[in-house]
């Protein structure tokens, strides 16, 4: 009895802070999601629509774009990411010269803010003065033009956002590679296996937990993206990158329209969570079999 | 009459202030997953959202959405209780 009030004294200010930061802005905006709320609108104030803000959500083109475009982005932008981290992990474990500088310096795009990443790429990729678009144009050819490309801006938003977070993915793998530890792929080579098959039996389920953290947080990270790619392209060329973040910003901030933007928040933190939790019964099962 | 030494190395009682809460108990159900009483509950509020919103979408026309909330209900007992 002591345990549990001493307990819950302990907790009582983090479930305060969280309750009054976390839980009552977030009932708020479930309560807001069954108006109608524009301050535009003639009728001023809280209207009830009940269910309609829903209803008119799973008939909204627009959202069902935007969450499509959104899963193709988080899909494309994620398994690179993990591709390409888990490669640049494996070339930290060797020695070569300048790998401390390698090091140092591919972790830098972690420091930056993710505003400042979109402001950065649209200076690279502007036509007319950016070097990548002069790389693509004069030497190879290419007309570049993420302004009028829809399939040019959508890897352009995937290319930024591979070359913003593959160092946090890299760091975690490594982090999981020198944790491996070296008896069993040593056993494994003694027995006559080759490399291929010690990563696919050994060294890829021993990571496998970590892999599928990393995986996790970074889904939740691409599902949520807004900054970077309101900088760069500002959703467009039509809503061809107009993510479901910005979806959101685009329904609640130009349009003022409260109540669905509470009820497109709401519904997309349903699938976000969804998401997850399938992820997070994926690394449970994995754990337990491991 | 001899006494047995007993070598193990003896660790303190952990004090009640620390002591680590037990997790929660999980059972195998009709889910395809071991499940506890939260997990049940989880899945179920996920159940009721998605019926209501493929029920608006693709049923109200026919039939009222107080259905789809009846059946999420139902639904919810039975994944709460046998799940």
């Amino acid at each position: 009895m002591k345990s549990n009030r001493l307990g819950w004294g302990f907790l009582s200010p983090t479930l305060i802070i969280l309750a009054i930061t976390g839980f009552l802005p977030f009932l708020y905006v479930v309560y807001i999601g069954f108006f109608d709320w524009n301050i535009f609108a003639a009728q001023k104030g809280l209207v009830y629509t009940g269910a309609n803000n829903y209803r008119r959500l799973v008939f909204d083109a627009d959202f069902l774009r935007s969450l499509w475009y959104t899963i193709k982005f988080t899909f494309w932008a994620v398994s690179s990411e993990l591709i390409l981290g888990f490669a640049l992990a494996q070339l930290l474990t060797k020695d070569f010269p300048g790998k401390t500088f390698f090091r140092i310096i591919h972790a830098l795009p972690l420091m930056i803010a993710p505003i400042a990443v979109g402001a950065l790429w649209r200076l690279l990729v502007i036509p007319g003065f950016g070097p990548i678009w002069y790389v693509l144009e004069e030497w190879f050819g290419i007309e570049y033009r993420i302004g009028a490309s829809t399939s040019q801006a959508f890897i352009t938003t995937v290319l930024m956002d591979i070359w913003h977070w593959t160092p946090f993915v890299t760091l975690t793998m490594l982090a999981g590679l020198t944790s491996v530890p070296k008896d069993p792929v040593e056993s494994a080579m003694v027995d006559g296996a080759n490399q291929w098959q010690v990563y696919r039996y050994i060294t890829i389920p021993m990571m496998m937990p970590i892999i599928l953290t990393t995986v996790f947080i970074r889904i939740m990270d691409a599902l949520r993206i807004v900054d970077e790619v309101y900088m760069l392209t500002g959703g467009g060329p039509g809503d061809a990158t107009r993510y479901i973040g910005l979806h959101i910003f685009r329904v609640v901030f130009p349009k003022t329209d409260y109540g669905y933007g509470s009820a497109t928040s709401l519904l997309t933190l349903y699938f976000t969570i969804v998401f997850c939790w399938l992820l997070f019964v994926a690394i449970s099962t994995s754990q337990k079999n491991s | 009459m001899d006494t047995i030494m007993d070598n193990t190395p003896q660790t303190e009682e952990t004090p009640a202030e620390f002591a680590v809460a037990p997790p929660h108990k999980t059972r195998p159900g009709f889910l395809p997953i071991d499940t506890n009483t939260f997990d049940r509950c989880f899945i179920s509020v996920v159940c009721f959202v998605a019926i209501h919103l493929l029920w608006m979408r693709f049923i109200e026309s026919f039939i009222p959405l107080v259905m789809a909330t009846v059946i999420s209900l139902v639904l919810a007992v039975i994944i709460v209780r046998w799940g």
